[in-house]
């Protein structure tokens, strides 16, 4: 597009409200390519952020971290990314800060834990708590 | 039918390339999203997508911005699954004409609806969708409220719950209506597979929607949508709630085929009292004064007596 | 074009819904989603006919409710095709939620509205209740006033909705019994060359073209809804330049000629009626009755094109008559008819200042005659020779009982 929509008067807009995900055509099964490769345009949600949606914020310790993905499936926000069967972090634009992923995180210690926003991961790392014994 | 693609575990599932994006408006913990990445994310098919008025669609969809990686329409409330019908039927239309090559693989049709839209204003039209066959996926995305707009009650609401149109006082125990046994609804319909499914056990629900993908003709699937905002617990314990809820077998998870054969698909190691599954969820709080908890009881009986009866069904195969 | 051609006679005798069914029938229509209703049933039943014989490719489902019909259109329409359906009445305003999400979604669509009037109490004979019902939906709206016009207006309704520069959803509107159900001599296009005249479907945003992935029916608030409803309207506005010119292309195959505002002996007139549908050759008649027998000089106006609306050329056809009666063939809700509006509401920004009256004719399939027409042109010159208004403003012609009539702004 070569206006950002934000600037277009009626007369430019797509008839019906219409919106389009990707930038021209496509010629790819969507599902074969990860979003990384795809060409999305700024009317995707993905162009936008949610990030100030949070007061506190998930940190991973990909130390402890056993890629067993529970973040990644229950994640309501599509934000915790993993790739070829590994944890890779987190999608801070896209993350609301909701703490299921710290909820359902199996290792102990956690893998994930919450942490105030203005936090550094390296403060956050470096205050992890250590492993939980048996009836702690 | 085109080949299915193979989920062995959540570390493979995870390869999936997501069609689903984040920065949508849906609350955070909502199951709404894990539900349909889910659904979206057990088929590497091309895909056509429907939702009623309702918070998925209002949050995904509103202007300039789409969540959605593939093909959605949006009509109105009532008429998600009619929608779809069309679209369905148009392939169908297209394909005979050859105006779509039949190299092209067939898509998946999926309807998205919320309880509101799937037991109440929309249940006619999925009644008809259904009648008529049309091949399709209906994911009724059930938290048992109509939720976008604040809470009110819908005929997926169990008793006892409050909600802003059924509130809880000293009159009254909030909703006095049982909860309508969609599931069995559509089974009657002549459907060839209809589901109960819950987003945290996802390898049951993965399964089934891609039995239902697996399926000609039309599928339903009730999948329970655990509302942090309308039940009224954390967002972080959306998983939590989940588990106590299959695990207490307020929502039992099972499936019907061909409106017969009946086969529970989870029984949980440990079953845990209705009790705590109320619990959890201040949406019925006032249920457990001295007032009202002669509901929790009921509630328990009921939850019994319908597992008896699936059970029942299932070992005696009709 | 269907595989199977059907051999038409150059002249058939077709009733109105009978028109309307191969109209869809030529014009290769790829989904038609319909619900049963009186006096559009046969329509759909002709056009099931035609299926069950292999003269139609596409597909037919019968759906459980005119909402559901009109959803159906509307996700197969956006999914990438060609679709129609027919509705009357109670079904046009079951599905009324419909028609304003069809248009705003800009899905090209036919509907073939067979006018009947709208329940309370229940009635199933012609008025334009239902046409009126549509007014502000956003779809074009065209008026067919016999069985042959139905065809003519139904087959190009295809070709207006799909234009590249209009994409909106059209309604065929016919009167209920009095054209639906007579069978008249029409001249149809043969199977060929009506099909080449409303062309290939072209996609745009189609649902099924999985090379541009498309979201349909978003929700739009305070900061984004107004461009898209005015885009919207552009489009409508804008539509009628292009229906003339698809009425021209129709003219050369067929040789009959429409107009967006039609006018019959206007050049003369004096005094002249406003009206929709059949009425309008039924006071064909009555004119040329009137005019050799009594000399009085009327003429009759009416609006093919209901939305969007005329106005210029409306104003312009009444610029030199000293009386109008707007007729209005549906129950006025508490006010002055549709066309009362229409008509007044176009002159008042020209020098033009005839008397307008506004009568209310027809409900429910009360027939409009030949001789209640003659009265009506009788006060219409008395008035014009007075120069002013006899009664009140709005009277309802031909009901039983004490006269009604309302609306008198001289202070009498």
């Amino acid at each position: 597009m070569s206006k950002p929509i934000n600037e277009m008067g009626w007369d430019e807009l797509v008839p019906g409200a219409a919106l389009y995900t990707f930038q021209g055509d496509i010629d790819y099964n969507i599902a074969d390519m990860q979003p990384e490769e795809r060409l999305y345009s700024e009317t995707s949600s993905k162009a936008m952020s949610v990030g100030d949606w949070r007061v506190i914020k998930p940190v991973w310790n990909s130390e402890t971290c056993i890629d067993c993905q529970n973040c990644w499936i229950f994640c309501p926000d599509t934000s915790i990314i993993a790739r070829n069967k590994e944890m890779k972090g987190v999608d801070y634009d896209h993350c609301k800060g909701c703490g299921l992923c710290v909820s359902v995180c199996p290792t102990n210690p956690k893998s994930l834990l919450m942490f105030e926003e203005y936090e550094t991961t390296e403060d956050a790392l470096a205050k992890w708590p250590e492993k939980k014994k048996k009836g702690e | 039918m085109s080949t299915q693609k193979v989920i062995k575990n959540l570390k493979s599932f995870s390869t999936a390339a997501e069609r689903f994006e984040g920065s949508h408006l849906l609350c955070p913990g909502c199951a709404h999203s894990i539900i349909v990445r889910e659904v979206l994310n057990a088929t590497n098919d091309n895909l056509v997508v429907s939702a009623s008025t309702g918070c998925l669609e209002v949050c995904t969809a509103i202007y300039p911005h789409t969540s959605w990686d593939c093909s959605w329409i949006h009509i109105g409330f009532e008429n998600s699954s009619t929608a779809m019908a069309g679209v369905e039927t148009m392939n169908k239309a297209l394909r005979n004409k050859g105006r779509i090559s039949a190299d092209t693989p067939q898509p998946k049709f999926v309807t998205f609806g919320g309880d509101g839209s799937t037991y109440d204003i929309g249940f006619q039209w999925i009644s008809g969708c259904f009648e008529r066959g049309h091949d399709f996926m209906y994911v009724c995305l059930d938290n048992e409220v109509y939720a976008n707009t604040g809470g009110q009650r819908s005929s997926s609401t169990p008793i006892g719950s409050s909600t802003t149109t059924s509130p809880a006082g000293s009159h009254s125990y909030g909703e006095k209506r049982q909860k309508k046994d969609i599931v069995s609804i559509m089974a009657a319909h002549g459907s060839p597979y209809v589901a109960q499914v819950a987003p945290n056990k996802w390898k049951d629900m993965v399964k089934k929607i891609q039995r239902g993908f697996d399926t000609e003709g039309p599928v339903f699937i009730n999948a329970m949508s655990a509302c942090t905002t309308e039940w009224k617990f954390a967002p972080n314990q959306t998983i939590e709630v989940s588990d106590l809820a299959v695990d207490s077998l307020v929502f039992p998870l099972y499936e019907i085929i061909e409106g017969r054969e009946l086969n529970i698909t989870y029984r949980p190691k440990n079953i845990v009292p209705v009790r705590d599954y109320l619990g959890a969820q201040p949406r019925f709080k006032h249920l457990f004064t001295p007032q009202y908890d002669y509901i929790i009881d009921e509630w328990q009986t009921r939850i019994d007596e319908r597992w008896a009866f699936l059970q029942k069904r299932e070992e005696i195969r009709i | 074009m269907n595989k199977r051609v059907l051999e038409l006679k150059d002249v058939e005798v077709w009733d109105g819904n009978m028109s309307n069914s191969n109209a869809f029938r030529q014009a290769d229509v790829d989904v038609v989603a319909a619900y049963p209703i009186t006096p559009s049933t046969a329509t759909i039943e002709n056009y099931a006919t035609f299926h069950a014989n292999g003269y139609v490719d596409g597909e037919v489902i019968m759906v459980e409710s005119e909402h559901a019909a009109m959803s159906a259109c509307i996700g197969a329409g956006a999914a990438g095709g060609r679709v129609g359906t027919a509705t009357s009445s109670q079904g046009l305003a079951l599905m009324i939620e419909t028609l304003y999400q069809a248009s705003g979604m800009r899905i090209p669509v036919v509907l073939c509205l067979v006018n009947r009037a709208l329940a309370s109490p229940l009635n199933v004979n012609g008025d334009h209740s239902d046409l009126y019902l549509t007014r502000d939906s956003g779809w074009i709206s065209i008026d067919a006033f016999n069985s042959q016009e139905a065809y003519d207006m139904t087959l190009m309704a295809f070709k207006i909705s799909e234009h590249k520069d209009i994409r909106l959803p059209v309604i065929s509107n016919q009167d209920g019994f009095i054209t639906s159900h007579t069978a008249q001599n029409v001249r149809p296009l043969k199977d060929e060359v009506a099909s080449k005249f409303v062309g290939e479907y072209v996609q745009v945003n189609a649902l099924l073209n999985f090379d541009k992935p498309v979201t349909h029916g978003v929700q739009t608030e305070q900061d984004w809804h107004f461009e898209h409803k005015a885009k919207q309207h552009a489009a409508l506005m804008g539509s009628k330049k292009i229906i003339q010119d698809v009425f021209a292309e129709f003219k050369e195959l067929s040789g009959r000629e429409y107009k967006v505002v039609e006018q019959y002996k206007m050049d003369d007139a004096e005094v002249a009626i406003v009206c929709l549908g059949s009425t309008f050759e039924t006071a064909m008649l009555a004119v040329d009755q009137i005019r050799k027998e009594e000399g009085i000089k009327v003429g009759i106006v009416a609006p093919r094109l209901f939305r969007p609306f005329p106005l210029e050329e409306a104003a312009a056809a009444l610029q030199n008559v000293k009386a109008v009666a707007c007729m209005d063939r549906s129950a006025p809700g508490g006010t002055v008819g549709a066309l009362y509006n229409e008509i007044s509401g176009a002159l008042i920004n020209t020098p033009a200042r005839p008397l307008v009256t506004n009568l209310i004719y027809g409900l429910g399939g009360r027939d409009m005659t030949i001789v209640a027409l003659k009265d009506i042109f009788r006060t219409l010159d008395k008035d014009a020779k007075a120069g002013k208004i006899s009664g009140n403003i709005q009277t309802l012609v031909g009901v039983r009982g004490p006269a009604l009539s309302y609306y008198n702004v001289e202070g009498k």
